[in-house]
């Protein structure tokens, strides 16, 4: 089901203590994919009450756009910009045809975004074929970086790891610190009473809507850049993203980035010391954390 | 003194007299609707014996049986029996579940393990099966029966692909990618199975037996307490109903319909892969409760017909055939969202919309009934997420 997974750099001639720590590795740099898949979710999730079945199509449109823009232009961030514009303008299209009018009814978006993104597969599979591709790596990137304990470790990884602490530090700014932010704290809380103080919500809902997917879809450039780009990711993608949204606690920013941590690091050691189980036992993760706390671990109570 | 009322009111122009003949007849049409649909109550069922006896006589009435009965009439009835559960729990409990897919393949897989693995007779399979299927219901009900709406849709989705992964890699138990092969159809000795006639009628007999199970669950006083905790749990809690109790035993039972349609999957298909419970077969499924209409346990067949003949005739015109589908599949949504079971009463409720407007500018007071229907039955058509 995911591949990609057993694509990582391994030292076999290192002792146990450096594998840890490379695995551990490993599964923070999976984890900043993750988060910037989730990220985007969780703020969509959070304003609008609202979960977009289309988010994995998202990344994987991302991916595929970024791919073409690199290798046309050979330029990587303007890949990733481009393929974030691009993805952000379709995502307001679909947000203001298909969900606006449905705003106050969580399932039947749920619904038509499975729907969407049932024709996006299709369309994907028609457009782009199904062999794998990679977004091809800068020049200056496509070297190892010597760390500590761990040994040589592709820079590129460190690049993402890095770029995901930055949107992840950006993206808790924005929310707590800026007059927009605090708007969609407002609207978070109560959408109709933020509406009543002359807020265009309206406005605000969709703003946050592109901002997920160019999200998304930045993250499809990202993932991409790392790992192939392969038709069935869309689905498995949009997996991970609720499951470390689900763990996470939906709607919390913090609490993607602590679900997408223990979602990349289960899956990460659990591919080294229990191959087989490796996907069971992420999900396994869900489940125990639901048992425990059903609102996920910075969730809200009323949330769930 | 109201006769004499009206007749002055009759003389003051013969316009307005005019008028009221005019919506007098109005009212006599509206009333033949309304008995019109006290008809349907009262002789619906010809309406059913009808449809049961085209079903009965599909086999006879299409030109190619051997590519009409297995691609059509057998898909259809396993398809329409997994989406029937689903839109049991969606219409008497209010949770919408994408795992009954998975829980059709895990009958499929016991069927399989104990015919293939085991090499034992269908007669300790089927009912492996079943038990097999059902028993994993309980479990996901048990996991999943805490949270409620778009997070019960969410965490059903993720198990199911917990199991999808499980399938494609457990060797010992699901023999991974290649799956469990051959499960031959049984020879019951007065009928044999492997004749394509018959095990379509083993398919339709199933299929009718899951529906009335269904009809007799729902409306039996458990099916009406399910349907009280889906308005209002916290009113059924304080009443004394254990809530979470209600939907496993819900659960389970859907489960337990799922399974049957995974058994006339397994046989049908005569092997049991990861296929059977992937992403895709999930999508599939809700296609069909979705087309078919949400609230409708019978309605569920007719999108089963149309999806497989989507799936077996676009190919001629279009390689997109899931295009097509999901294009299908978000009109029903936008457009009609109780499906094509509901399409009738919509258009009949459009009417007489229509209708009551007309009333309500030459005449007031008339039907007031009807207004609050019209609303309920489009708007609550898909359990809404907002409800706790």
């Amino acid at each position: 089901m995911c591949p990609e997974l057993n694509d990582n750099p391994q030292s076999r001639e290192s002792g146990d203590m450096d594998q840890f720590l490379l695995v551990a590795l490993n599964g923070f740099t999976l984890a900043a994919l993750y988060f910037l898949v989730a990220s985007g979710l969780t703020l969509i999730f959070g304003l609008m009450r609202v979960i977009t079945m289309a988010h994995g199509t998202s990344y994987l449109l991302g991916g595929y756009i970024g791919y073409v823009i690199v290798r046309e232009t050979g330029n990587w961030i303007l890949g990733a910009l481009g393929a974030a514009v691009l993805v952000s303008l379709l995502g307001l299209i679909i947000h203001q045809v298909l969900i606006r009018r449905f705003q106050d009814d969580q399932m039947r978006v749920a619904l038509i975004t499975l729907g969407v993104s049932l024709i996006g597969t299709d369309l994907m599979l028609a457009v782009f074929g199904g062999t794998a591709t990679q977004v091809p790596i800068p020049q200056e990137y496509q070297v190892a970086l010597d760390i500590p304990f761990v040994g040589p470790y592709p820079l590129i990884r460190i690049a993402i790891l890095a770029i995901a602490i930055a949107v992840g530090v950006a993206l808790t700014l924005l929310i707590n610190m800026t007059r927009f932010g605090s708007i969609v704290r407002a609207g978070v809380d109560d959408s109709q009473m933020t509406s009543a103080t002359g807020v265009n919500v309206r406005v605000v809902f969709a703003s946050i809507f592109v901002l997920g997917s160019a999200l998304a879809a930045f993250a499809g450039v990202a993932g991409g850049t790392l790992f192939p780009l392969l038709p069935g990711q869309d689905g498995t993608y949009l997996l991970f993203s609720l499951v470390v949204v689900i763990v996470g606690g939906m709607g919390s920013v913090p609490g993607a980035a602590i679900g997408a941590v223990l979602v990349g690091l289960v899956s990460q050691f659990a591919l080294v010391y229990v191959p087989t189980y490796s996907l069971v036992l992420t999900f396994a993760l869900m489940v125990v954390v639901l048992a425990i706390r059903p609102q996920g671990i910075l969730g809200r109570k009323s949330a769930a | 003194m109201i006769s004499a009322r009206l007749i002055a009111a009759a003389r003051v122009s013969s316009l307005k007299s005019l008028w009221q003949r005019m919506t007098n007849t109005r009212l006599i049409t509206a009333a033949r609707v309304s008995s019109l649909q006290s008809l349907w109550r009262r002789f619906g069922w010809i309406g059913w014996v009808l449809v049961l006896l085209i079903a009965v006589s599909f086999p006879f009435l299409v030109d190619r049986p051997r590519f009409w009965l297995p691609n059509i009439g057998v898909k259809s009835l396993w398809l329409g029996i997994i989406a029937m559960s689903l839109v049991f729990l969606n219409r008497y409990v209010g949770l919408l579940s994408l795992a009954q897919v998975t829980i059709a393949g895990i009958a499929s897989y016991g069927v399989g393990y104990v015919m293939v693995t085991l090499g034992l007779p269908f007669g300790v399979a089927i009912p492996a099966g079943l038990l097999v299927g059902t028993f994993a219901g309980f479990i996901i009900a048990l996991i999943a029966a805490r949270t409620k709406a778009i997070y019960f849709l969410m965490i059903t989705l993720a198990l199911g692909q917990v199991f999808f992964s499980w399938a494609s890699q457990a060797i010992e138990v699901t023999n991974a990618r290649r799956g469990l092969a051959p499960i031959v159809k049984p020879d019951l000795g007065f009928i044999n199975l492997n004749e394509v006639t018959a095990f379509y009628f083993f398919a339709l007999i199933c299929a009718v037996i899951c529906y009335l199970l269904c009809r007799y669950v729902a409306a039996s006083s458990f099916g009406l307490t399910l349907q009280g905790i889906r308005d209002s749990p916290e009113r059924m809690a304080a009443l004394g109903y254990r809530v979470n109790r209600y939907r496993i035993a819900a659960i389970t039972f859907a489960a337990f319909i799922a399974s049957v349609g995974g058994v006339v999957l397994v046989f049908d298909r005569a092997q049991v892969d990861p296929d059977v419970v992937s992403l895709g077969s999930t999508l599939d499924v809700l296609v069909v409760a979705i087309i078919g209409g949400i609230l409708s346990l019978g309605g569920v067949f007719v999108g089963a017909i149309i999806l497989t003949m989507l799936d077996n005739f676009a190919q001629d015109f279009t390689d997109r055939y899931m295009t097509l589908t999901g294009i299908v599949f978000i009109l029903v949504l936008l457009f009609a969202p109780t499906g094509i079971a509901g399409i009738g009463k919509q258009v009949g409720q459009a009417a007489r919309r229509l209708r009551k407007n007309d009333f309500s500018e030459s005449q007031s007071g008339a039907s007031p009934e009807q207004e609050p229907e019209a609303t309920q039955l489009t708007g609550d058509a898909i359990t809404k997420g907002n409800q706790q």
